[in-house]
């Protein structure tokens, strides 16, 4: 992982990288995250962090996950690769609400009224799981009183600007320009 | 001046023991007794230590000192928010434990921010009942030395600051230790624990800073032995809350609430002075309790001296209306 930091502190921009170290490696995406930038100014205040990650594969089909069996009553789901449970039953949720998706177990969904046909179709997008993932581990390293903030987001890079009162128009392009050299930067041959 | 021990051994001839530290004018503060095993928390007079050793050996228990007995400690951090190192937090707040205080860990309402972060009149009357107030601030010189110094700026009681960056001084502030700094993590590394044994090191030193000028001018008698008579209290005996009555260096709170009790508390004897004559009791800021801050010796023996003369005045004013 290709880490900046530009800061006036030397002991707080290592704290920084110490921190925002441990805490991808608590989530668990130490390994997806391909480049991150800091720009600290503590007298501005503005905290303005930029992360590149590994483009994620693409959807994964609920099958590759789970059993599904057909009932007269609805459709069981037995998940087999837990990982992808609790992205699964939100997304089930999302589609059919909670009156009709109810957990037997934890691994164990049943479906009611729903169709074998209609449920194996389900695809999780693992792109947007690392998104969420990411977007979490922003959060816990943002200074908690910055709560004015300015994001930027695309396919792999999301930047975060915040700050304390009020969002300069310079801080906004400052942040575009870094969203702008986050896209462009090639992890393979270059440094930031 | 006072040495606050932990006796750590078996209930055989324990009793030796305490008259022993009546002998040599100390107190019993706590005893906690797991079968036969007993740990006792005593005071005793500085130069009456190595009686109090020999005695130890001879019962074959351990005899530890420990610095902050006696005493409550408010760690205090911006927010309790996981963004403002609730773990540096709480092990500080553990460490001090194991040196013989009793911690408490408080978030303030609107502490987040650089220039918003804030400390209200009533948080610092609440950390101006404790002995000493460890604040834990963040990464960065500039917003501690700038903006954060506001947070204990009228904090009566001494303050010791931990944080990130190397810092000489703060105004307000007795004492700084660098290196401690936000993270995810418990302080669990050797020199993590270094960090922890130097936050321990400096607050003890303060406290005993504390306990010398208190002792330039003696409290008329030792909370130690206020709270052996309060404790006789039914209302104190029956209370389930943690520690209901905790020592002050200058006194002692006791978790009943003091509306309720004031009179009962009020009228305990203490060496034939009713407790109001010789300590100030009040509504404690926190919730259901009430502090006693004792008076110095000379504090009474003036009082009294004012009393007599008043009560002087008053006879004459009587005989010359007769």
């Amino acid at each position: 992982m290709i880490v900046k930091v530009e800061g006036p502190e030397e002991f707080g921009n290592e704290s920084y990288v110490e921190l925002f170290n441990s805490i991808l490696l608590d989530i668990g995406i130490t390994r997806h995250v391909e480049a991150v930038r800091f720009v600290i100014r503590p007298s501005d205040p503005l905290f303005l962090i930029s992360v590149k990650t590994r483009k994620a594969a693409g959807k994964i089909r609920i099958n590759e996950i789970a059993e599904i069996s057909q009932s007269k009553e609805g459709t069981y789901i037995n998940i087999t690769d837990e990982n992808y449970a609790p992205s699964l039953m939100s997304l089930l949720w999302q589609l059919y609400g909670r009156e009709r998706i109810e957990q037997l177990s934890r691994l164990e969904i049943f479906c009611k009224g729903i169709d074998e046909k209609e449920i194996s179709e389900i695809a999780i997008d693992r792109g947007e799981e690392l998104r969420k993932k990411v977007l979490d581990a922003l959060w816990r390293v943002l200074p908690e009183g910055f709560k004015i903030r300015y994001d930027l987001s695309s396919e792999n890079v999301i930047t975060i600007l915040a700050t304390e009162y009020e969002m300069k128009e310079e801080w906004k392009r400052l942040a575009e320009k870094a969203h702008a050299d986050m896209e462009a930067l090639d992890v393979q041959s270059a440094s930031l | 001046m006072y040495k606050v021990l932990l006796f750590d051994g078996g209930v055989y001839r324990v009793n030796e023991l305490y008259e022993l530290v009546e002998d040599v004018g100390g107190f019993i503060i706590q005893k906690t007794q797991t079968h036969v095993q007993i740990l006792v928390t005593l005071a005793i007079p500085e130069e009456e230590k190595d009686v109090i050793e020999r005695k130890s050996q001879e019962l074959g228990a351990k005899l530890t000192e420990i610095p902050l007995g006696g005493t409550e400690i408010a760690v205090v951090a911006p927010t309790l928010g996981r963004h403002h190192m609730p773990h540096p937090v709480c092990d500080i707040a553990e460490h001090l434990r194991r040196y013989g205080a009793i911690t408490v860990v408080m978030g303030l309402a609107r502490g987040k921010g650089r220039k918003s972060a804030q400390i209200s009149a009533e948080e610092k009357a609440l950390i101006n009942e404790y002995d000493a107030a460890v604040f834990v601030l963040g990464n960065f010189e500039d917003c501690i030395k700038t903006e954060k110094v506001r947070l204990f700026e009228d904090i009566k009681v001494p303050v010791v600051v931990a944080c990130g960056p190397s810092i000489d001084a703060l105004p307000n502030c007795k004492a700084i230790v660098s290196g401690v700094c936000r993270r995810v993590e418990r302080m669990r590394r050797a020199e993590d624990i270094a960090k922890l044994e130097e936050v321990a090191e400096k607050v003890s030193k303060v406290i005993e800073e504390r306990r010398r000028i208190i002792d330039e001018d003696p409290l008329f008698v030792h909370p130690a032995e206020v709270r052996q008579r309060i404790e006789t209290l039914p209302v104190v005996q029956k209370s389930l809350r943690p520690a209901p009555i905790v020592l002050h260096l200058d006194g002692l709170r006791v978790k009943i609430p003091y509306y309720e009790w004031k009179d009962q508390l009020e009228s305990i004897e203490v060496y034939g002075r009713k407790l109001r004559e010789i300590a100030e009791l009040s509504d404690s800021r926190l919730d259901g309790s009430t502090l006693i801050r004792i008076y110095s010796a000379s504090k009474v023996e003036s009082m009294n001296q004012l009393g007599s003369v008043n009560s002087l005045g008053d006879r004459s004013a009587a005989s010359a209306k007769e």
